[in-house]
């Protein structure tokens, strides 16, 4: 058996209250692609800021190619060979590629920066590496998502001292085809020898790239899986939550009413000629990659976007949308994709989210009524399960999950017509996920109509009645959700299969 | 896969040039002697002081981010140029002391405010807006002191060379411009310690991922923006012929313009040395053109007051797309 | 130590100038000095209070001078050359506040410039008209001014001098708004997170306008005291009030739990100000060094206010 790269033993990590990790171990071999897995909360993020030196660890012992790291510092680990490629993209917009790949290491002689040196060892770098041709003088604004993560893993491995690579939620922003692109460019990687850690929610990901997989819970080692294949899985989110995890999704035993939302001609510079109902007590789902179209449309119907052509009617009433206050004032409410940026305001209490859009109900003359806000807040945290229970906790410290929650709080204390959903579960972990589907099942039952917008074609199928795809601003398919295969769908949304 | 600029963002961005253009066309119909060398060697004589101190700025802008409130910004500027040449004129007029020592004395006084802006926003957190802000009202105040709020007058000839002399048949003070402007721009653009000063200013997370020294190089971003005050007091002596009260509020409106005006000629749209000194040069223009032209000198402050909201609405219009 | 002096720390250096000054000079300490202090800084809490407004919005307010001048110049213009009873012509000082206001609206939200730069740009434009205005700067005196109108600057009502009464009144209407009712705390919303606030309904653009509307009207109000005190509107007076209510603005903000701009700390921001200008004139100093020790005061008081609020 081939020396370990990466030899974490016995990690242990205590903060004021909770123990982050007891006793985990961590092992990489050289070469290999490890997946590191576990709900929110697991420990997956704690080990690796504890291999990147951000955090000190309390106990245990890291050793890199049999060298033992005494002291895990940032630039002891850096100078040791280990790359971080973190989730957020941290590139400037108006730099180059080429600058943005040699920052902080950029050449130059007693005239100056060495620009046409830099700029051909990075595109080299693009084309031997990663397989990708890219302009040295591109503007990382003119680019797209997938080439800025290239760019970005460029810029950790130019320098040709990576030995392993640490991938954080790499996919998070991206389509499948960019997707693809990604995985081809990390086999590359492979190939030369580079180890890498691939840190994902996505299992059909971790599932479909990785050689071996470390699973993790509440802080420690559940498991690790030698052999991976697609239908591990299973296995693995049994092994994540601890519980057998029948059905993600709930039996569902609703019967659709009468239309509340038809929607005609709806158009905009992303999609044309959109025709879609939505009724009371159903729940229908939109499927699409990035660049079909379907953020825009969820936006357009929220009033974020200006609708070039169409008509949106609610309940027989034709409606326009300027503004989020239109459609929340006509009961159409939105729980949007970036819950961090756009769904709460992180700095303001929990009472406070709860209340922000119905702030007329608790308040008399005016004067809000800070009692009578913060006994609702507990009452939607009671009934949605957020924890921690106290209003008066700011948003900010709460988890993904508990923040989604919030968010879908503020709408059942408002009582909608069309409830829609951006994403209603991107970096909320298994535990809380189940919680929301119920929840949005639950909406649906008591008589909302409900549209969810997702890239997970295993959340659509699970909870939808009808999936209606979209590629390039186009709705090509109708799909009822009865007996319909995930990966049907995904060939569909891909484009791969007429439906 | 490049995204292509949709062309309605590209008629927005050329909105302040097409301005400009328009305005030299109508300017340079009307007067008849604009276009002459002579007037033109007036131009860049006035623009002197505005192209040093804009300077300053931009490289304080470049540190710390094109975002106005939340990003770099030092309009203590001007006030430390009026400061520094009230002390050196005080020094040469009112103490006999020597030029150098008195130049060395309003160095000291320079090094003094930068370093004070930049433990108010490095050390102890503070926005730039607000602490310049402040170290300027401190510094116009200290300079009332030194002064007595009244006019002093200097004939050393050093400083009578700078507002006079000629070399090699150009006035001094635009040699001296140009070398300045030229260094600024070598240091903030060509060099490695340049290339990290743009990154903090691009994205302090992204520049200190990769190991930049991020609030070290701010701090030196206010110490050369105070240095910039320093060169720019030489040339404010000699366009007055000493140091006069209330020179740092014109020269504040128009640094701020000519640096934003710069951004909005560039082709990435932030701003840069070179955009800071064009800017420079064009409001100076403008402004000997409108008195060429007869316009009310008052209007003139209009104008450039409207010009600025001209150039940042249409930045912000065009990004908005 | 450090956390007591974190928690309590603006209130400790308020108490030590206090101190300082009524050794220096027993008379800082009487009621007749301390009663000067409050009238003083009736306008400065005027203008204070339109700031806090738009800085809790997300913004801030270069052109507050700008509505103070032009308040004052259409309210003098009013009564000099059109002979409109005094409350008439408050009315129309506040209309000119109001359309300082709309440009800077209009800028923000129409063309979507940054805040600064907006009223940046209102504030050289505003300052440049006046100069055209005027033909230079010079000042528009009014020495027969109706004694009604006056009294907003000299009069009092039931013993108490106006200027502080309407001071008081202003304080206690943006108390009222910004910090207990809902549309305060939508403003707060907007201030913190718009987007967010955008998404969760609140309709972003109508209180942007709003609150710059109102902003420059209170500062108007403000230029109407400020040349009934003068009987004369001058030009470009209101400059002189920018950076101080910047400075209260921001002195309060630090007081704050959260940092965030706040009725309460700036009132206590305007009257340390206050207190200060005060102090330095009773030490009986030369008229420069005033200057010079206030303005070096304030970068002390803004780097401590802003410095103490990180150690807590």
């Amino acid at each position: 058996m081939a020396d370990a790269l990466l030899s974490m033993r016995a990690i242990t990590k205590t903060f004021p209250g909770v123990k982050a990790l007891d006793g985990v171990d961590l092992t990489v071999r050289p070469g290999e692609i490890h997946g590191l897995v576990g709900e929110n909360g697991a420990g997956k993020s704690t080990i690796i800021k504890v291999l990147a030196g951000i955090y000190r660890a309390d106990g245990g012992s890291v050793k890199i190619a049999g060298q033992a790291l005494p002291d895990v510092t940032p630039t002891a680990v850096h100078a040791a060979g280990v790359r971080f490629i973190h989730q957020e993209l941290h590139l400037v917009q108006h730099f180059t590629v080429t600058e943005s790949v040699f920052m902080g290491q950029e050449t130059a002689t007693l005239a100056g920066l060495s620009r046409r040196a830099m700029r051909r060892r990075a595109e080299a770098f693009f084309r031997d590496a990663l397989g990708s041709e890219i302009s040295g003088d591109t503007l990382i604004r003119d680019l797209g998502i997938a080439e800025r993560k290239l760019v970005q893993i460029a810029r950790a491995l130019i320098d040709g001292q990576a030995r392993l690579v640490v991938f954080d939620e790499p996919t998070a922003p991206l389509s499948s085809s960019e997707t693809d692109r990604l995985f081809a460019a990390i086999k590359r990687l492979k190939q030369r020898g580079i180890a890498m850690i691939y840190v994902s929610h996505y299992l059909a990901e971790i599932t479909a790239i990785c050689d071996r997989v470390t699973v993790l819970r509440n802080g420690q080692n559940v498991c690790v899986f030698d052999e991976v294949h697609p239908d591990s899985a299973g296995a693995m989110v049994a092994a994540m939550v601890g519980r057998d995890i029948a059905a993600l999704f709930p039996q569902s035993d609703r019967a659709p009413g009468c239309v509340v939302l038809a929607v005609s001609g709806l158009g905009h510079e992303r999609f044309q000629d959109v025709n879609l109902t939505v009724s009371k007590g159903e729940i229908v789902g939109i499927a699409g990659l990035i660049g079909s179209g379907r953020e825009e449309l969820i936006d357009v119907l929220y009033g974020l976007k200006r609708a070039t052509s169409g008509r949106v009617v609610l309940n027989d009433t034709p409606l326009s949308l300027r503004v989020p206050a239109d459609a929340v004032d006509n009961g159409i409410v939105l729980v949007p994709r970036d819950r961090r940026h756009d769904g709460l305001v992180l700095n303001m209490s929990v009472s406070d989210n709860v209340n922000l859009a119905s702030l007329d109900e608790i308040s008399t003359a005016l004067i809000e009524r800070r009692a009578k806000g913060a006994q609702k807040a507990r009452e939607i945290a009671q009934r949605l399960d957020v924890r921690p229970r106290d209003p008066a906790v700011v948003a900010r410290n709460l988890s993904g999950g508990n923040q989604q929650k919030v968010v879908l709080g503020r709408w059942l204390t408002k009582g909608a017509t069309l409830f829609m959903l951006d994403e209603p579960t991107v970096g909320v972990d298994v535990g809380a996920k189940v919680e929301i589907y119920a929840l949005i099942d639950r909406l649906a039952a008591d008589g909302a109509a409900v549209l969810v917008s997702s890239s997970d074609p295993g959340e659509l199928v699970g909870l939808c009645d009808r999936i209606l795809v979209m590629l390039r601003g186009r709705i090509v398919a109708e799909l009822a959700t009865e007996g319909l295969g995930v990966d049907h769908l995904v060939a569909v949304t891909t484009g791969g299969q007429a439906a | 896969m490049t995204l292509t600029q949709p062309l309605t963002r590209r008629v927005i961005d050329s909105i302040p040039i097409a301005v400009f253009v328009a305005l030299f066309l109508y300017i340079g119909l009307n007067s008849a002697n604009f276009l002459t060398l002579a007037t033109w060697e007036l131009i860049l004589k006035q623009a002197v002081p505005v192209v040093v101190v804009a300077v300053g700025l931009a490289t304080v802008i470049v540190a710390g981010g094109d975002d106005v409130v939340s990003g770099g910004i030092d309009l203590s500027i001007p006030a430390t140029a009026t400061v520094c040449a009230a002390i050196i004129a005080d020094q040469l007029t009112n103490h006999d002391t020597a030029v150098a020592v008195a130049l060395i004395l309003a160095l000291g006084a320079a090094a003094v405010v930068g370093a004070v802006n930049a433990t108010l926003v490095v050390r102890v957190g503070m926005t730039p807006l607000l602490a310049t802000l402040a170290t300027s009202v401190a510094v116009v105040g200290v300079t009332k002191v030194i002064t007595e709020s009244r006019r002093i007058g200097v004939s050393d000839a050093t400083i009578l060379f700078v507002r006079d002399g000629r070399i090699v048949g150009v006035p001094v003070s635009i040699v001296m411009m140009a070398l300045i402007a030229l260094a600024f721009w070598h240091l903030v653009h060509r060099t490695k310690w340049g290339m990290h000063l743009q990154a903090t200013g691009g994205s302090r997370d992204a520049a200190e991922i990769s190991g930049i020294a991020t609030r070290r190089l701010v701090a030196l971003s206010f110490m050369l923006a105070a240095f910039a005050g320093w060169l720019a007091s030489v040339f404010v002596l000699a366009r007055g012929s000493g140091s006069s009260p209330g020179t740092e509020e014109t020269l504040l409106l128009e640094m701020v313009l000519a640096t934003f005006l710069g951004a909005a000629f560039s082709p990435r749209r932030v701003v840069t040395v070179w955009g800071a000194v064009l800017g420079a040069v064009l409001v100076s223009a403008l402004t000997v053109g409108f008195i060429s032209i007869g316009i009310n000198v008052f209007w003139t402050g209009c104008i450039k007051g409207a010009l600025i909201l001209l150039v940042v609405a249409s930045a912000a219009a065009g990004r908005s797309q | 130590m450090t956390s007591v002096l974190a928690r309590h720390g603006f209130l400790i250096i308020i108490a030590g100038f206090f101190a300082f000054f009524s050794i220096y000079n027993p008379v800082f300490m009487t009621f007749g000095n301390q009663l000067n202090i409050v009238e003083g800084s009736s306008i400065l809490l005027i203008l204070a209070l339109g700031m806090t407004l738009v800085v809790a919005m997300g913004g801030i307010d270069l052109s507050v001078g700008i509505a103070f001048d032009i308040g004052a110049a259409f309210a003098v213009v009013a009564l000099k050359e059109y002979g409109f009873a005094w409350p008439m012509a408050c009315l129309v000082g506040v209309v000119g506040g109001v359309l300082v206001g709309l440009l800077n609206a209009f800028l923000v939200v129409g063309l979507k410039v940054s805040p600064f730069m907006a009223t940046l740009g209102t504030f050289f434009i505003g300052s440049s008209i006046q100069r055209v205005f005027t033909n230079g700067g010079g000042p528009i005196s009014y020495r027969q001014m109706p004694q009604g109108y006056r009294d907003l600057a000299v009069g009092d009502v039931f013993g108490i001098p106006t200027e502080i009464v309407i001071a008081a009144v202003v304080l206690i209407v943006y108390f009222i708004f910004l910090e207990r009712s809902i549309w305060g705390k939508r403003i707060h919303a907007i201030g913190l997170q718009r987007s967010a606030a955008n998404v969760a309904g609140i309709r972003v653009q109508r209180y942007m306008v709003v609150a710059f509307l109102v902003a420059s009207a209170t500062c108007a109000i403000g230029g109407l005291i400020g040349s009934a005190n003068i009987r004369m509107f001058t030009p470009l007076a209101g400059f002189s009030y920018l950076l101080d209510a910047i400075a209260a603005v921001f002195i309060g903000a630090s007081m704050h739990a959260k940092g965030r701009p706040n009725v309460i700390g700036t009132l206590v921001g305007v009257l340390f100000l206050g207190m200060i200008a005060n102090g330095l004139n009773l030490m009986g100093l030369n008229f420069n060094l005033k200057d010079a020790l206030s303005g070096l005061i304030l970068v002390g008081a803004l780097a401590f206010a802003v410095g103490q609020r990180r150690l807590r």
